[in-house]
């Protein structure tokens, strides 16, 4: 595996530096050392509890804005008019970064899990919303008629025709929304939430231990890409196509 | 649809954007939700004004304007060029790409700890970090789009007989240029994230400490004022992007 | 002839522009041609005709010097052809991918005289003749995707004549436009090599179009390709696109070669 080449001869001579040249080690750490980290934090109870505080407010924020954009996207989908009104607002809106919420529901909130769900369902409302509409308004519109010929009430519309047929874009919005939701969740420890595995991150840096600053570093990465991989496996199982390469995260 | 029905929809679409303002001002009016979260928009305007009749926000939104567009174009410069590097070698594409793979869904402020360690909590700290976090986009959207060269064209350039160097110019760049201009449209956004985080942590000024100064303070007017200012800045830039990508792709059909 | 060897005893103008001498390709386990031997005259308009399978494309991709072959040799001018000589000149049937979407006509043709290095100044002249000879010199600054399927091709032909080619290899370059369309610019291609007295080779499905523009037409026999029979066209030039057509030679030549492929594919 060509691609394991690289990283694996990094880390060996990033581990033949640090015994040999002795480096300061309140800014850096040995492979081996951040190793021992990795194992240390799982031992002592502090990566499960960091890892499920993020992942849990990742998720509420997913759910709550991801649902909220879902229910706004299916509107806007098969309304145009609703679409063109909504225009406006929703390019104004949009642009706001997620994290400059944050002093807004630190005023609200303080600290803890509602600030960073509050967060992060702001930053997953809006890939939902406008991909999940264009996936929707982007329906075949044979199958529209065909749904309102056999007399479908529109909850039944809904569920039975329009959600499976834009589903696989839908997934792609979902997905995306899914890495927002953890990059936001992580980005609102690290600048302000005592809790989390960005929190742990600051700790870990602030109180001088780079070894298991770098270790939740790597628990970041690892987590993120295997809910990255997760989901793509997810994706070509049930519609059989790989997006992989997209650019945006 | 024509020009005038799409003016007549715009003209609409601003009108409801009005009406929630209207929303908004009757809310705080009323007092419905206490004053100090949310402030009515009289009061967010009033702030902005004052902000920048003293100077105070203008001097802060300069200072983030500035940092984030720095580093936005150091990310760029550098993501392309090292993009093109491996994009053009297969063996390098097939060495790094996993690696690369792996890093492109970490958040990109988690490297701010790392760079407070080595830096300090400095005003290049915070560049560096911009510059460094937004490079993926722009290095990842150009190795894509030079390996999705279109074969036949490649095909096309050996029989031509041009240069190994004439076929990096002027065939496979300007075939990843779509990516690389929509990537670099997602790397502002990412700079201007990263410029207000490393604001908020290193009290670098800018508008991230004015927002976090404001709702320590309980002081919403300000508060909202920033947050405004960080979404103008946001729908600008991108604005200004928009119109110069579609200036450069204009050969592609509309 | 640019690339003619001194062979003594032997006249340049005897040299074949191209010649396949007991040529096999394989790729992997499947074997795509068998035991070519053909040989293209200076000036001469080969058409090769076949149904698919046949390898024709492959054909040209071996002059080309795109790929190689497993066994035997393919001569351009009498050499062994060991990679692209850029004044072959390959003109492809998906015209779209095989044009930069993002330059001009202009800057398309341009690009062939980018790679022979032909100096700045003398560009500009260059080009807008050769647009004018295509018919395109209206739409010099017009991008691809702007321009239909037929100036899309008539494009790629420009760009190929930028080359210089002395060779001309099109892969059913007509394939994808409609009969009008084809009509003309079977005519255009007939006027450009008796022009550039170059020699050609036409890869193409469309029988009568292979009996109107060649002067030997080979049919070919698939899976794998081999060379079944030779025709030659004993019809007068220049060729019109109604008098021709009409000819009893045409009618008969066409006959022969459709029962023949009708033979081979049974």
């Amino acid at each position: 595996m060509k691609g394991l080449v690289l990283p694996l001869a990094l880390l060996a001579v990033a581990e033949l530096c640090a015994r040999t040249l002795g480096i300061a080690s309140d800014t850096l750490a040995a492979p081996s050392q951040i190793l021992a980290a990795c194992w240390d934090v799982i031992a002592d109870g502090t990566l499960p509890l960091r890892a499920g505080q993020t992942i849990l407010a990742a998720l509420g924020g997913l759910a709550l804005g991801g649902g909220l954009g879902l229910v706004l996207a299916i509107m806007l989908g098969l309304s145009t008019p609703l679409r063109r009104l909504l225009r406006f607002p929703i390019e104004t809106l949009r642009p706001i970064p997620s994290i400059a919420t944050l002093p807004i529901m630190l005023m609200v909130y303080g600290f803890g899990y509602r600030m960073e769900i509050a967060i992060v369902s702001f930053a997953c409302f809006w890939p939902v919303l406008i991909i999940g509409q264009a996936a929707i308004s982007g329906i075949e519109p044979r199958l529209l008629e065909v749904s309102r010929v056999l007399g479908l009430d529109f909850f039944a519309r809904v569920t039975k025709v329009v959600l499976p047929a834009a589903l696989p874009r839908l997934f792609i919005a979902f997905r995306q929304a899914a890495a927002v939701s953890l990059i936001v969740a992580v980005t609102a420890e690290i600048a302000m939430n005592p809790q989390g595995l960005g929190y742990e991150l600051m700790a870990a840096q602030s109180s001088l231990r780079p070894a298991t600053m770098f270790a939740m570093l790597v628990y970041i990465g690892l987590i993120g890409w295997s809910l990255n991989a997760l989901l793509l496996l997810v994706q070509k199982h049930l519609f059989g196509f790989a997006a992989g390469s997209q650019v945006s995260p | 649809m024509t020009r005038l029905e799409r003016l007549g929809w715009t003209a609409a679409s601003i009108l409801v954007g009005l009406s929630f303002l209207a929303l908004w001002q009757y809310v705080a009016w009323r007092g419905l939700v206490s004053p100090v979260f949310l402030p009515g928009p009289d009061k967010a305007w009033a702030a902005l004004a004052d902000g920048f009749r003293s100077g105070v926000l203008t001097q802060r939104t300069l200072a983030t304007l500035q940092r984030m567009f720095i580093g936005w174009v150091l990310a760029s410069i550098g993501g392309v060029a090292l993009g093109m590097l491996i994009g053009a070698s297969p063996t390098a594409r097939a060495y790094l790409g996993p690696t690369l793979e792996f890093i492109r869904p970490l958040p990109s402020s988690a490297l701010i700890p790392i760079a407070i360690a080595f830096f300090g909590l400095s005003k290049s700290m915070v560049l560096g970090v911009v510059a460094f976090g937004s490079v993926w986009p722009m290095l990842l959207a150009t190795i894509h789009g030079f390996a999705a060269t279109e074969p036949r064209l490649l095909e096309v350039a050996r029989i031509l007989g041009l240069s190994r160097l004439q076929v990096i110019f002027r065939i496979c760049l300007p075939n990843a240029m779509p990516d690389i201009l929509a990537a670099m449209r997602l790397g502002l956004t990412v700079a201007l994230i990263l410029s207000v985080v490393g604001e908020i942590l290193a009290f670098q000024g800018g508008l991230g400490s004015h927002i976090l100064e404001a709702s320590r303070a309980f002081r919403s007017p300000q508060l909202f004022a920033g947050v405004i200012l960080l979404g103008a800045i946001g729908l600008v830039s991108n604005l200004i992007l928009t119109v110069i990508e579609g200036r450069i792709l204009r050969w592609r059909q509309p | 002839m640019a690339n003619a060897v001194d062979i003594p005893g032997i006249a340049a103008a005897d040299i074949p522009a191209i010649a396949f001498e007991a040529v096999s390709v394989t790729l992997g386990a499947r074997p795509i041609l068998q035991d070519i031997n053909l040989v293209v005259g200076r000036g001469e308009f080969v058409c090769v005709v076949g149904s698919s399978g046949c390898g024709k494309t492959t054909l040209l991709r071996l002059i080309v010097g795109l790929i190689a072959p497993s066994v035997g040799q393919v001569r351009y001018g009498g050499r062994p052809v060991s990679g692209p000589a850029n004044d072959i000149a390959l003109i492809f049937q998906d015209y779209t991918k095989a044009l930069l979407p993002w330059r001009t006509a202009y800057g398309n043709v341009s690009l062939a005289l980018e790679a022979r290095k032909v100096p700045r100044t003398q560009r500009p002249a260059r080009i807008a003749e050769l647009l004018r000879t295509v018919g395109l010199g209206q739409h010099a600054d017009k991008f691809p995707g702007q321009l239909s399927g037929g100036m899309q091709q008539r494009l790629q032909i420009a760009r190929c004549l930028a080359q210089g080619p002395s060779v001309l290899l099109m892969d059913e370059p007509f394939g994808a436009l409609d009969a009008m369309t084809r009509q003309v610019l079977q005519d255009e291609v007939l006027r450009l090599a008796r022009a550039g007295n170059a020699s050609v080779l036409f890869v193409t499905h469309d029988l009568e179009e292979a009996i109107y523009l060649g002067d030997r037409v080979i049919a070919l026999r698939p899976n794998p390709g081999r060379v079944a029979r030779i025709f030659d066209v004993r019809l007068p030039r220049p060729r019109h696109q109604l008098t021709t057509r009409e000819d009893p030679e045409f009618l008969h030549l066409r006959r022969e070669l459709s029962d023949f492929i009708h033979e081979t594919e049974t």
